[in-house]
């Protein structure tokens, strides 16, 4: 189909507005149900164009930095079908948990209103509603903005381009959280900014670094165009810098935990699963693609940096009571299992991190939405509160057991699928260098999935299992809105847990020729 | 799509082979549909689907009959060229057998034992889910489909283990309030699963190391093609690997079936209803361990004859076996909860099975160690599902875990008494009748005969946990049969409810194993010979090990006994003699107080209490793995995560900002003074830098 990706990612952008308008005048179902209608096209699109291999799209753009296109190949296909299958299905989900929030603020805001005005404002239904349905306009209209701009980022085929619709997917982020989110949102909010935005600007001078060196910003000139050493070298950590900011990986964690624990649920299982593991994309794009010298250079310090990121991740979650900032340190395990993946430097350590993407979406996905059905439906996200609520959500409760299944990497989960393929390349790399390094950390990381394993299991047990405290007696399951999309996602994990051709096919050939297998 | 069917009476097919897994995970997917409609049907739809995943292994048979094969495949994995397959073979197919058949008798027994269970259709999904695990690693053909089944049979345990989430103190197991080392030895049902399913994953962790360095030199997961050519372990032996790679795989087995020192999962794993007990410890999960022994030994052993030593994986083995055997057995002395001594006792046995697997390939004789492993497989099988599911019963008429609880149930439970004691004779070894008696003279001969370095000290442990062995069968069927009636028992009388057999369905399974027990021990010595010569001809065929026929010439025993090894049946005979009188003297006579003996000497109270504190094995383990880890991380979170990043670099920012922001404000004076003075200075700074 023509202009199908160009379609998939401005179609987003372009009726946004309309979601807007239509949630104002109509109210949340209106918006939602259009927005889904959107995300359901482009989807399908997106879908349509991996199936049919390699696809590309030029456009023209300005001279200064070349043309705009779009690229569909093995590398990028399971990040933009993930990220859209994940989009689609959380609008759904973001329904009942927004309009919860919604309440929750209109509630707030009354109350600030009373104690500044001092007079008793009678609160009328009518006002309510006008207040969901301007909210539910704008979120809707905010989450198409986000979806595209990460679609945008991962299909970008110009390094401007890229930065673009990089910086696209953190404005929309950062309202998100600023006016939705828990706890000191703005703060938070600008937290995100700032060090996102940060990292952003260390990866633009990579980008300046490299585009002025050779005149031009198109991938296909980099690819063939020989970089200085020096250039390249300063040019490739600049970058690595960046994306490592995004990818959250260790001491560059420092927004994650707060952003994650408090953006709105469903934009939490946006950004951990889809937004951040986009960070690797680049990695994968710019440095593994773009930079093979370098990379050789790099790859074992990606290795150990990416090792300790595991360790600490998880040692960290260890040690949450709240159940978002522990997926949250989840998520800063996980990332450190791609960086881990990326180091090893083999065609299937290197396929093995792109698999730990697609399993960390299902999986992660799945654990943010459980998260929110207990914000929304017990009231607290404090794990020491909870308990035995198994018997209460049973739904949410299996789901979640099969989320955990798919961090942990346990079989027939598509964690499994990611896991040892990954691991597998680690080991493959440190025989055939027979280096000790690489030995010992191949060692290391597997011990790290013991502990990936407690932290779950404990976590599990601490909230589903065990005796229920009394306050959670009248506790109900989810509604469909919030139940359907995890069983969707727990669905897709075993299907990809047994069969996981559906994205080794497209990832292996490309990982072959990116390392000249 | 190759299948291999060799001149078989009638034709054993590969679906059959696939069907064996596949209903079992049929049943359990339709499990939740079937108790939405009706809870009542799900018992049935189980057992239905139980029997027929066993009829499907028994229709595998025929390829026992003649050592041969059924091998089929399918494309799994196309993008790194991995197939999965079915692999028939006759250790496979005895094993399915096994499997499925024990299986059955106890989804039977479950049936009564579940009655009126509220979760009845969650207990049957993770029961079926947990028969298809074991069968995959049972008809498997390569190393990555076993794992599947391998982790699956972990997950079943973890959700069977804490199938009681509500964490009630009655499902707890342990002595409430009793610490060893500071720790409480009691725990909840959810703790238990999690810690079973953790400990088994340090061995999974170790098998996956070993699987994959096995497929980087192989590059094929697949145990026929392992045996196609032998670079690969030309090539790892060169570097040193090759042994590392099958310790590491036998670390699987050693968390699976809870050898030391991956072994204390096990005693929690009893928080579990007995049934899954009964399953766990019978017919999957730990056998799952031995199976994988048994699986790659041969190859292991097939490589020696190419050159290419591993004898250190058979050391290792046999030790950690022997160390389990003994080490088990002594703690199945003293505990107090029936399931307890009964998990012990379990893990004592595989210790046995595990030695004589390793012993194995010590000798010259492989088939020897290895027939003597499997058989003890087979007849511990039987007996401990007798003995798991007839403690199962008491338990459900006592309303207690605790012998302490039951004793003089002699009178009131009939037949659970006959068939306890008919079990419990085949965990003893009771001489010429049991198959029990036979399967660890098996293991007692291969040990003794080896002519490895090793075969002396294996040979004292082996007697020495024998002894212990029969010591702790007669002791708890003292404290549950013999003596006056507990006040646990006598309170429950007065209250109006009275001790009674258990029902038919729960009965009826453990009488079968129990009968069988006996009834195979009868033929014990033929059906043993039988195996002998089809896993001699099996290997033959399968691995090229050939067995040296040879006659012992004249033997001091009588001609029904021809062919044993006399020292190893002299020393059996010794040792369950020694077993049970000690047992009888104390217990069911109770001509000696024990608690009074044991106190009687500062010695046997140390003793005793070292053992009761499980060796501090537990403990130690929870020190080192639990507390200590907890306690870094926690320090980590503190003083680095909450101090260093958080307020180091996020705070540090913001305050560091502000700061610039009032010294760029301080400037921002409005006075004109001050400006020209900061510009004059400039220009001199300026005009000075010029100069020089």
């Amino acid at each position: 189909m023509e202009y199908a990706l160009l379609q998939a990612v401005f179609i987003p952008l372009l009726l946004s507005p309309v979601a807007y308008i239509l949630g104002r005048k109509m109210g949340p179902n209106a918006a939602m149900w259009f927005t889904f209608a959107v995300l359901l096209y482009t989807t399908v699109l997106v879908i349509q164009a991996a199936m049919g291999g390699t696809t590309e799209e030029h456009y023209p753009w300005t001279d200064l930095f070349g043309e705009f296109g779009f690229l569909m190949d093995g590398l990028a296909s399971p990040f933009a079908i993930m990220i859209y299958v994940l989009s689609l299905i959380l609008v759904l989900y973001s329904k009942p948990y927004m309009i919860h929030r919604f309440h929750e603020q209109f509630e707030e805001e009354q109350k600030e209103l009373q104690a500044a005005g001092g007079q008793s404002t009678v609160v009328e239904s009518r006002s309510l509603t006008d207040y969901v349905n301007a909210k539910s306009g704008l979120y809707f209209a905010l989450y198409l903005v986000f979806a595209m701009g990460m679609l945008g980022t991962v299909l970008a085929t110009n390094l401007i381009e890229f930065y673009i619709f990089f910086e696209v997917m953190l404005i929309p982020g950062f309202f998100l959280v600023a006016i939705w989110g828990d706890g000191p949102r703005r703060k938070i909010g600008l937290m995100f900014l700032f060090w996102t935005h940060a990292g952003a600007v260390v990866l633009l001078l990579g980008f300046l670094m490299i585009g002025l060196t050779i005149g031009s910003f198109d991938f296909a000139d980099i690819r063939e165009s020989e970089i200085p050493q020096d250039i390249v070298l300063i040019s490739a950590i600049a970058i690595a810098i960046g994306l490592g900011v995004k990818l959250a990986v260790f001491i560059f964690h420092i927004w994650l935990p707060y952003v994650h624990g408090s953006a709105p649920t469903p934009i939490s299982a946006l950004l951990s699963p889809a937004m951040i593991g986009i960070g690797a994309y680049g990695i994968f794009r710019l440095i593994v693609e773009f930079l093979p010298a370098t990379f050789a250079e790099l790859s074992i310090w990606f290795h150990i940096w990416g090792l300790v990121t595991m360790i600490y991740g998880g040692a960290m979650a260890l040690m949450q009571d709240d159940i978002k900032r522990l997926l949250a340190y989840s998520s800063i395990s996980q990332m450190g299992y791609i960086l881990f993946g990326i180091g090893s430097m083999s065609v299937l350590g290197l396929a093995g991190a792109e698999m730990m993407y697609v399993t960390h979406a299902l999986g992660k996905g799945i654990l943010f939405m459980m998260a929110g059905i207990i914000i929304v439906k017990v009231g607290t996200r404090s794990i020491s509160k909870l308990g035995g609520l198994a018997g209460k959500m049973p739904i949410t409760a299996v789901c979640a057991v099969i989320g955990a299944l798919t961090i942990m990497g346990v079989p027939p989960t598509s964690g499994f699928m990611g896991e040892w393929i990954l691991f597998y390349g680690a080991l493959e790399t440190a025989i055939e260098e027979g280096s000790t390094v690489r030995a010992v950390t191949f060692g290391l990381g597997l011990v790290a999935t013991a502990l990936t394993m407690s932290y779950m299991l404990w976590m599990l047990k601490r909230v589903f299992f065990g005796k229920t405290p009394e306050h959670l007696e009248n506790v109900k399951e989810g509604s469909w809105y919030m139940t359907a999309p995890m069983m969707v996602l727990a669905g897709f994990t075993v299907v990809v847990g047994i069969y996981p051709d559906i994205f080794l096919q497209t990832i292996i050939p490309y990982m072959q020729g990116v390392l000249g297998v | 799509m190759a299948t291999e069917t060799m001149g078989l009476p009638f034709e054993a097919t590969s679906a059959a082979a696939w069907l064996v897994w596949i209903l079992p995970f049929v049943a359990a997917l339709i499990m939740p549909a079937v108790g939405k409609a009706s809870k009542k049907f799900t018992g049935y739809v189980a057992v239905g689907f139980a029997l027929m995943s066993a009829v499907s292994a028994a229709s595998l048979l025929p390829v026992t009959l003649d050592a041969s094969e059924i091998h089929h495949q399918i494309t799994w994995i196309e993008a790194i060229g991995l197939k999965g397959g079915v692999l028939a073979d006759p250790l496979s197919v005895i094993m399915a057998n096994v499997v499925g058949w024990i299986s059955f008798l106890i989804m039977i027994y479950s049936t009564g034992y579940m009655k009126g269970d509220k979760d009845i259709t969650r207990f049957w999904f993770w029961m079926m889910f947990f028969i298809g695990s074991m069968q995959i690693i049972v008809l498997s053909d390569n190393l990555l489909q076993v794992f599947f089944g391998w982790e699956g049979v972990g997950l079943a345990s973890y959700a069977l283990i804490s199938f009681w989430y509500r964490d009630k103190k009655k499902d707890h197991v342990g002595t409430e309030g009793r610490t060893v080392l500071g720790l409480l030895d009691y725990y909840a049902p959810t703790h238990a699963g999690m810690k079973a399913f953790i400990m088994t994953k340090v061995g999974d962790v170790m098998m996956i190391a070993g699987m994959l360095l096995i497929f980087l030199f192989a590059g094929t997961f697949g145990f026929k093609e392992l045996m196609g050519d032998l670079g690969w372990a030309e090539a790892m032996s060169a570097q040193g690997l090759l042994v590392p790679a099958f310790v590491l795989i036998f670390g699987g087995a050693v968390g699976k079936s809870a050898q030391f020192p991956l072994n204390e999962w096990l005693l929690e794993a009893m928080t579990g209803p007995t049934a899954v007990s009964a399953l766990i410890h019978a017919a999957t999960m730990v056998k799952a361990g031995v199976f994988l022994v048994a699986r790659i030994g041969p190859i292991v052993f097939a490589l020696a004859a190419a050159g290419i030593m591993a004898e250190q994986f058979f050391e290792i083995v046999a030790w950690v076996g022997a160390i389990t055997a003994l080490l088990l057995a002594t703690q199945g002395m003293v505990n107090q909860e029936i399931k307890k001594v009964l998990a012990y006792s379990t893990g004592s046995q595989i210790g046995y099975m595990m030695m004589a697997l390793g012993v194995a390939g010590l000798s010259h004789q492989y088939v020897d160690g290895y027939t003597a492993g499997f058989f003890h497989l087979i007849s511990h099988a039987m007996f401990k599902a007798s003995l798991f599911m007839a403690a199962g019963s008491l338990l459900h008429v006592v309303g207690s875990r605790f012998m302490s609880d039951m004793g003089g149930l002699r009178k009131h439970m009939k037949k659970t008494y006959a068939f306890m004691w008919a079990a419990g004779l085949g965990l003893m070894g009771a001489p010429f009748i049991t198959t029990g008696f036979w399967s660890k003279d098996a293991i007692f001969a291969a040990v003794y005969e080896s002519g490895s370095e090793w075969a002396l000290p294996l040979y004292g442990i082996a007697i020495l946990t024998a002894i212990i062995t029969a010591f702790y069968t007669t002791r708890m069927m003292g404290l549950v049969f013999f003596g006056n009636k507990s006040k646990h028992i006598e309170k429950m009388e007065e209250e109006g409810h009275h001790v009674h057999e258990a029902t038919l369905s729960m009965w009826v399974p453990y009488g079968i194993l129990a009968v069988l027990t006996i009834g195979i021990g009868l033929i014990g010595l033929s059906a043993e010979e039988n195996i002998h010569h089809l896993f001699d001809e099996y290997l033959d065929h399968s691995f090229g090990i050939h067995s040296e026929h040879y006659e012992n010439g004249e033997s001091i025993l009588p001609a029904p006994l021809q062919g044993l090894n006399p020292v190893a049946l002299g020393s059996s005979l010794v040792a369950f003699a020694i077993g049970i009188g000690l047992g009888y003297i104390f217990y069911i006579g109770r001509w000696v107080d024990a608690t009074k003996f044991v106190n009687s000497n500062i010695f046997f109270y140390a003793i005793h209490k070292v053992i009761l504190n499980r060796w501090y094995l537990n403990a130690i383990i929870y020190w080192c793995f639990v507390v200590a880890p907890l306690w870094l991380a926690r320090a980590v979170y503190r003083y680095f995560e909450k101090t260093a990043i958080d307020y180091g670099m996020n705070d540090g920012f913001q305050k560091a900002a502000g700061w610039g922001a009032k010294v760029v404000q301080g400037t921002q004076t409005g006075v004109t003074q001050s400006y020209l003075f900061v510009f004059g200075a400039g220009l001199l700074f300026i005009i000075l830098i010029l100069l020089i």
